[in-house]
């Protein structure tokens, strides 16, 4: 057998998550966000302490999933499904708290960055 | 004790003899929040005296005015070790009729220095891992580093 | 691929290159140009396994070629043979006893035997004897974790012992000898391998060491109580299998496993030598030798292992600067920074600026000092250590490099030394020497004081004449010279201090080159000339440009001076200005922090990544072994850090970027442990021509001439305490009654 001929047939062997072609994973990916967006007004009560609007909830939204826009991989895409399943279980039976939901939201981001200019590193003795 | 508004008043004039005038009464109210008559037995070398009124009861019949300079920053650490002892009742003799035997090796008496310059900072009885070269300095008074900054070039 | 990736592989490759996988250019030595007769090898069985061994090995270097390792504890490979521990006993067929495989010649066809039943209980025997005298102190023995008799009685030796008979009479006692500050003494446990007498007779050229009485009255020990006089006596240490001899600074501080090793350098001299740092939390632990048979051999000097206490005292670890009284007070980097940058921008140019670069200066700092003081517009960047301004000077390497290598001593039949006395301004270079004139019957001429070197000289004189009477064969010592196949010529660097340093140099190097061209009759790569410098930055300042010229600083007179780790005092406040502003960049508080008005604390050589060219010109690096106390900085940070907030512009923001910086500037910096070449000795003599010599009377004396001044001699060494210690131990034993 040439190995031409051997390539396809491994590709082919590789077994799907969920999706078997892209159409399907479209689905699944607006599925969830769907969900996403219908829990908006249930997140800004469970989570008050955010002060989230919804507007700017909507964006947090948006932001986490077009974060993935550029993955092409069927498999890749379908496990980002899951996990962002899990995520929804999670927020919605407030399984978080206020603090860890936060951690959605870029701009609530509190972890103190390393300064990225050298004298900053300097002074902070890095 | 009589309850006459006569024995009150005849108290009020006891009370002002025995601090001094009014002037002293009403800064000694103001100093204490009490006015108590009692005897002198005593005063320490620090200007604090005491006194002693058996009428009130044990725990309340020993008493200080603390040295006026102090004004209202007085402290009970003020006491020396010799009044604290007759004071706290630990012995009915108050030093001026049974002095404490004095040894050379005693020091005088310092109040607690908590909050000011002087405080005592327990150290570290293990030495430094890296010791620091000290530049020539003009004494050996320890600078604050903070303070430095407004004193640069 | 992208860009991203691209640069990713380029560093990891630049990793690859400063890591050393390129190969080593050796100097050509013997072996290569004498195609002499190889001996027919012989073989032997090991184990029923042949191998091919040349004819004058012994048994167990037959064993180690077959690769079996036999236990020993007297034989060393760097020591003279004594056969006395037993412990490396083997059976061979058609022997009636074991025979002890360090001492025994092997014999064509010879079959040995190291794991036969006899051979084992021959090991077990000798352990139960050595066993029988050694106290049972291993918890408070410091040797505990690294003891060959420990380990080898855990490998070989019996689970019990016999001689329980001894509850009355006892063990053997032998009481604590005092041999100084650095070697502490526990007699008791001595197993009398004789290895510290061998090296102090060997390898230091010291006989203090030695034995008395016989059998099991046999004590090592110096015979009157006295002092241990050398300069390579902590290696004894090292050598010693047992516990009799340790560190005495070292004592109970820790176990070999609780330590964090780092593969360093010494940066106390010019030669490099190889060390391994044991630091456990952020503490310099001890500094033992690491092998490395082109610089140290597996020995280094007292100061490079018993200094490092010094990195704990006098140390900078806050920015200071001076208040309005005029007093140094700490402060923070950012005002340091700014009050610098704010005086350096208050001069408007570079002119009158001057830097000086000192001993303990890597590369890293030194070329981010250039090119921050070359973009500000100054141009008298120089390095303490001066260099004569005749012929090509500096721009050659050949000019300034000990291009003979510290290996190619050994090939080497005459050495001249001139001005230099190897035994305190290089150690080990100096037992490397002593090493070739016990085994190779190297000729070695001095010129220079009558000195001890512990090895005998033809003592040439002192003054300068001896050269130009050299040159031109007027000597008694020419014809000699003129035979020599592979002669030497060591010049010391001190003496460039000299006023007729140039005369000194030209004369010195057309003595060299007249010698090349006899010598290149027998190998054409011999390269006669070296220079042995005494600093250990120094060849690296010179490969990346700096001045050996500290004159031109007092001539400038700068109102500005950058001392980066100038420690010498060779420039003093009088010389300069009054209102010159002088920054001190170290890691000491020593002489240059002194006459500071602004310090910035620099990192010690255990406490950065820095590339030491030594005198060889061989480029290593050390390594972090502790971070840097407080508030103190990488040099090259600090000097990055001060060139950003002075508004120049250094493109250096890592430890790769500046190292590629290196390779811009001085490639063979950053070609780790290889010895780039360096030739053009011819050029440099034609220019050398037109020199005038003009000669001194004063004589050529090298400026350390007893061990009492070897000790101290830079920042770390004048901060430790243990190196004080030596000085007056050194004194007392020159008092003393047994002074010789």
């Amino acid at each position: 057998m040439s190995l031409a001929a051997r390539i396809p047939q491994t590709l082919k062997q590789v077994r799907p998550v969920l999706s078997t072609d892209h159409a399907e994973a479209k689905r699944r990916v607006l599925n969830l966000y769907k969900i996403w967006l219908r829990q908006i007004p249930y997140i800004r009560v469970d989570y008050i302490k955010n002060n989230w609007s919804e507007i700017r909830l909507r964006d947090v939204i948006k932001e986490n999933f077009m974060r993935n826009k550029d993955i092409t991989d069927l498999r890749v895409i379908d496990l980002l499904v899951v996990r962002g399943q899990m995520d929804f279980v999670e927020t919605a039976e407030i399984w978080r708290q206020q603090h860890n939901a936060a951690t959605l939201d870029s701009r609530k981001d509190t972890y103190k960055k390393k300064p990225a200019g050298f004298l900053e590193r300097f002074y902070e003795g890095h | 004790m009589s309850e006459g508004i006569l024995a009150k008043v005849g108290q009020w004039f006891k009370i002002m003899r025995h601090y001094g005038g009014i002037k002293n009464t009403v800064l000694s109210l103001y100093r204490y929040d009490d006015l108590k008559t009692g005897n002198f037995i005593g005063a320490d070398k620090y200007g604090n005296r005491y006194y002693q009124n058996t009428r009130y009861f044990v725990g309340r019949s020993r008493w200080v005015q603390y040295a006026d300079r102090v004004g209202l920053d007085y402290d009970a650490s003020q006491v020396p070790p010799e009044w604290h002892r007759w004071l706290q009742y630990i012995t009915d003799d108050p030093p001026t009729t049974t002095p404490l035997k004095k040894y050379p090796w005693m020091i005088d008496h310092i109040e607690n220095r908590t909050g000011t310059s002087q405080i005592y900072v327990p150290y570290t009885t293990v030495p430094p891992k890296i010791q620091s070269w000290q530049p020539p300095t003009p004494s050996t008074t320890t600078q604050n580093i903070s303070s430095t900054k407004s004193q640069l070039q | 691929m992208s860009s991203v990736q691209l640069k990713r592989l380029l560093v990891a490759l630049n990793r690859v290159k400063q890591h050393g996988y390129i190969p080593k250019c050796k100097q050509s030595t013997a072996a290569a140009a004498q195609p002499k007769k190889e001996p027919e090898k012989i073989e032997v069985f090991v184990d029923g396994k042949p191998i091919h061994v040349e004819p004058n090995t012994t048994v167990l270097q037959a064993c180690a070629v077959a690769g079996v390792e036999i236990p020993r504890y007297c034989y060393h490979e760097r020591l003279s043979i004594a056969g006395n521990c037993r412990m490396c006993l083997v059976e061979i067929e058609k022997t009636p006893k074991p025979v002890a495989s360090c001492a025994m010649p092997v014999m064509k066809g010879m079959r040995i035997l190291t794991d036969s039943p006899l051979t084992k209980r021959a090991r077990e025997g000798v352990m139960e004897f050595l066993l029988v005298n050694h106290p049972l102190d291993c918890p408070i023995c410091d040797q505990g974790g690294e003891c060959d008799l420990q380990d080898q009685s855990m490998a070989f030796g019996n689970d019990r012992s016999r001689f329980t008979d001894n509850e009355f009479s006892g063990k053997r006692c032998v009481e604590d000898k005092n041999i100084g500050p650095l070697v502490k003494t526990s007699m008791n446990r001595c197993i009398h391998c004789t290895r510290c007498v061998r090296f102090g007779s060997e390898v230091a050229g010291v006989s203090d060491l030695g034995t008395t009485g016989r059998g099991s009255d046999m004590i090592i020990g110096t015979y009157v109580e006295r002092l241990f006089m050398s300069e390579l006596s902590g290696n004894v240490i090292d050598l010693c299998p047992v516990g009799a001899l340790t560190s005495k600074p070292y004592a109970f501080t820790a176990r070999p496993w609780e330590t964090r090793k780092t593969e360093s350098v010494d940066v106390m001299d010019a030669l490099g030598s190889n060390i391994v740092i044991n630091t456990r939390g952020g503490d310099v632990l001890r500094v033992i030798p690491r092998t490395n048979e082109e610089v140290n051999e597996e020995w280094i000097s007292d100061k490079t292992r018993f200094a490092y206490d010094g990195l704990k005292l006098q140390r900078l670890t806050a920015p200071m600067l001076k208040n309005r009284d005029g007093y140094l007070v700490p402060c923070d980097w950012e005002d340091a920074l700014s009050v610098v940058a704010e005086r350096i921008g208050r001069l408007g140019n570079g002119s009158k600026m001057a830097a000086l670069a000192g001993r303990f200066c890597d590369a890293e700092g030194l070329i981010a000092l250039k090119d921050l003081m070359n973009q500000l517009g100054c141009e008298t960047v120089c390095v303490e250590e001066r260099f004569p301004n005749v012929g090509a000077s500096i721009d050659l390497r050949s000019n300034y490099l000990f291009n003979g290598t510290i290996a190619g001593i050994e090939q080497a039949d005459l050495v001249v030394l001139i001005g230099t006395n190897p035994r305190y301004e290089a150690p080990v270079l100096n037992a490397r020497i002593r090493k070739a004139f016990i085994h190779n019957d190297l000729q070695v001429a001095v010129i220079g004081p009558k000195i001890d070197l512990t090895y005998s000289y033809e003592h040439l004189g002192d003054n300068t004449n001896i050269l130009s009477d050299l040159a031109s064969g007027k000597h008694a010592f020419s014809k000699a010279l003129n035979g020599a196949k592979r002669p030497l010529v060591i010049l010391g660097s001190a003496m460039f201090e000299r006023p007729d340093a140039a005369s000194l140099y030209a004369s010195a190097a057309q003595l060299s080159e007249k010698l090349r061209d006899v010598s290149s009759k027998e190998d054409k790569e011999w390269r006669v000339f070296n220079v042995l410098h005494r600093n250990a930055s120094q060849v690296a300042a010179l490969d990346l440009g700096y001045k050996p010229d500290v004159k031109s600083i007092i001539d400038l007179k700068p109102s500005l001076l950058y001392l980066f780790g100038a420690d010498e005092g060779l420039i003093k406040r009088e010389d300069l200005p009054k209102d010159c502003y002088i920054i001190y960049q170290g890691h000491h508080g020593d002489r240059g922090a002194k006459i500071a008005d602004a310090i910035l604390p620099g990192a010690a050589y255990t406490e950065k990544h820095g590339i030491y060219a030594n005198t060889e010109g061989r480029a290593q690096q050390t390594h972090v072994a502790t971070t840097p106390p407080g508030k103190a900085r990488e040099d090259w940070k600090i000097i990055r850090a001060l060139a950003e907030v002075c508004g120049a512009s250094l493109r250096y923001n890592d430890i790769d970027e500046i190292r590629e910086r290196i390779e811009q500037v001085a490639p063979n910096l950053t070609r780790l442990d290889s010895i780039e070449q360096a030739n053009y000795f011819k050029q440099n003599i034609e220019l050398l021509k037109q020199h005038q010599s003009s000669f001194h009377n004063q004589p050529l004396t090298p400026p350390i001439n007893n061990l009492k001044d070897f000790y101290m001699t830079d920042s770390i060494s004048r901060a430790s305490l243990t190196m004080a210690k030596c000085v007056k131990a050194v004194d007392q034993q020159l008092k003393s009654q047994h002074r010789n």
